[in-house]
């Protein structure tokens, strides 16, 4: 399934933009989505896909942003495990490691 | 990514090619390693191709495994030399099904089984009902007699681990004949339909008339299909296909609201 998001990566590279892959490496306890599910974080916010929505998406798209700045390969740590109250709806429980990377022109591998 | 590795990666998945991207993801430094640095890795060839990530032999052998069993993971290293993690991402070619008997339960499965991505084969030997208008979305529909066209399909390796079989046929005596035919292959499901007490007849008579082991039993989900109290066609065919995809990621048999 995550297969149906590089055709649309390669039109981006193609076309000249830079964007940043966000992936999903590892999860513990309960998260929104599986181990291999992905996201293209597109620097004018034209996103593809989906690493599970909510604050902890929104903490993978700030890091994307300077990965698409910077190059820098990382692994961000999103971590779900508040307490689950009325003031945080989108706790699921678990924590998972999500990998960005520099898809584009600027890549320099 | 690197533009070249993604082009190659597109042309695995326009093929239907099962294919891995693996990428280094944490690591002390090695010489020429980094961060970011990925390959491709091929199982029909059997080693790493592509990208500036050079993996050894033994890594090659872990990473071979991961695909094997369909699903991304991550794959920590430790060696005299090195440590470092991978994440081998697994593209899978698409599972396939294989419906034998062109029937009413046929026609909802073959495009439920679409829907979730599977490559579906329609097998009947009346051609009015293995038919393309009948079914619209599966990649093949034969009109061919049942057991030598499943001879045929086992010798262009159209019957591997990826593949489940639903013995749907229009009669017990066709399903049987398949069933003997495709017992002793290594199939990721087979299932035949029919009621517990039909069922235990077909058992008697392989037994008794074939000569076939009550063990090879076992791995024949029958009665067809998860327990969810279908009547209707379209919903025998789901709970036929919820069983596939439960056998395919080994889930347990309870709703997600009952489990523990």
């Amino acid at each position: 399934m995550t297969g149906s998001l590089y055709p649309k990566l390669q039109q981006l590279i193609e076309g000249g933009t830079t964007v940043a892959m966000a992936t999903i490496t590892m999860v513990k306890g309960s998260v929104p989505r599986e181990v291999g599910a992905k996201m293209l974080i597109h620097p004018a916010g034209l996103h593809v896909g989906t690493v599970g929505g909510g604050c902890g998406e929104a903490d993978v798209i700030r890091a994307a942003l300077d990965v698409i700045k910077d190059g820098d390969p990382r692994t961000v740590r999103v971590d779900l495990t508040e307490d689950i109250s009325m003031d945080s709806l989108g706790v699921c429980g678990g924590i998972m490691d999500v990998f960005i990377e520099r898809c584009g022109s600027a890549d320099v591998g | 990514m690197d533009l070249s590795l993604l082009k190659e990666l597109n042309r695995a998945l326009r093929e239907r090619q099962s294919v891995a991207v693996v990428t280094l993801t944490r690591g002390v430094s090695a010489p020429g390693m980094s961060v970011g640095d990925q390959c491709l890795v091929d199982p029909a060839v059997g080693s790493a191709l592509m990208g500036p990530l050079r993996l050894s032999g033994a890594m090659v052998g872990q990473v071979l495994e991961i695909i094997a069993g369909r699903e991304s993971k991550p794959l920590h290293i430790r060696t005299k030399e090195l440590e470092c993690d991978l994440f081998v991402e697994v593209h899978a070619a698409p599972p396939h099904l294989l419906i034998v008997g062109a029937g009413h339960i046929a026609v909802p499965l073959a495009s439920m089984a679409h829907l979730c991505e599977f490559q579906v084969t329609v097998l009947d030997d009346r051609p009015q009902y293995a038919s393309q208008t009948r079914f619209p979305t599966a990649d093949q529909v034969r009109a061919a007699p049942l057991v030598t066209t499943l001879q045929s399909m086992r010798n262009v390796g159209q019957l591997d681990r990826h593949t489940s079989v639903v013995l749907v046929t229009r009669g017990h005596q066709h399903d049987v004949d398949c069933l003997t035919e495709l017992i002793g292959d290594d199939l990721a499901y087979i299932g035949m339909i029919g009621s517990k007490r039909r069922i235990r007849a077909v058992w008697e008579l392989l037994e008794s008339e074939y000569n076939l082991d009550r063990s090879l039993f076992g791995k024949v989900h029958a009665p067809i299909g998860l327990d969810i109290g279908g009547r209707t066609p379209a919903e025998i065919a789901v709970a036929i296909l919820a069983e596939i995809i439960m056998v395919q990621y080994r889930g347990p048999q309870a709703a997600m609201s009952m489990r523990g």
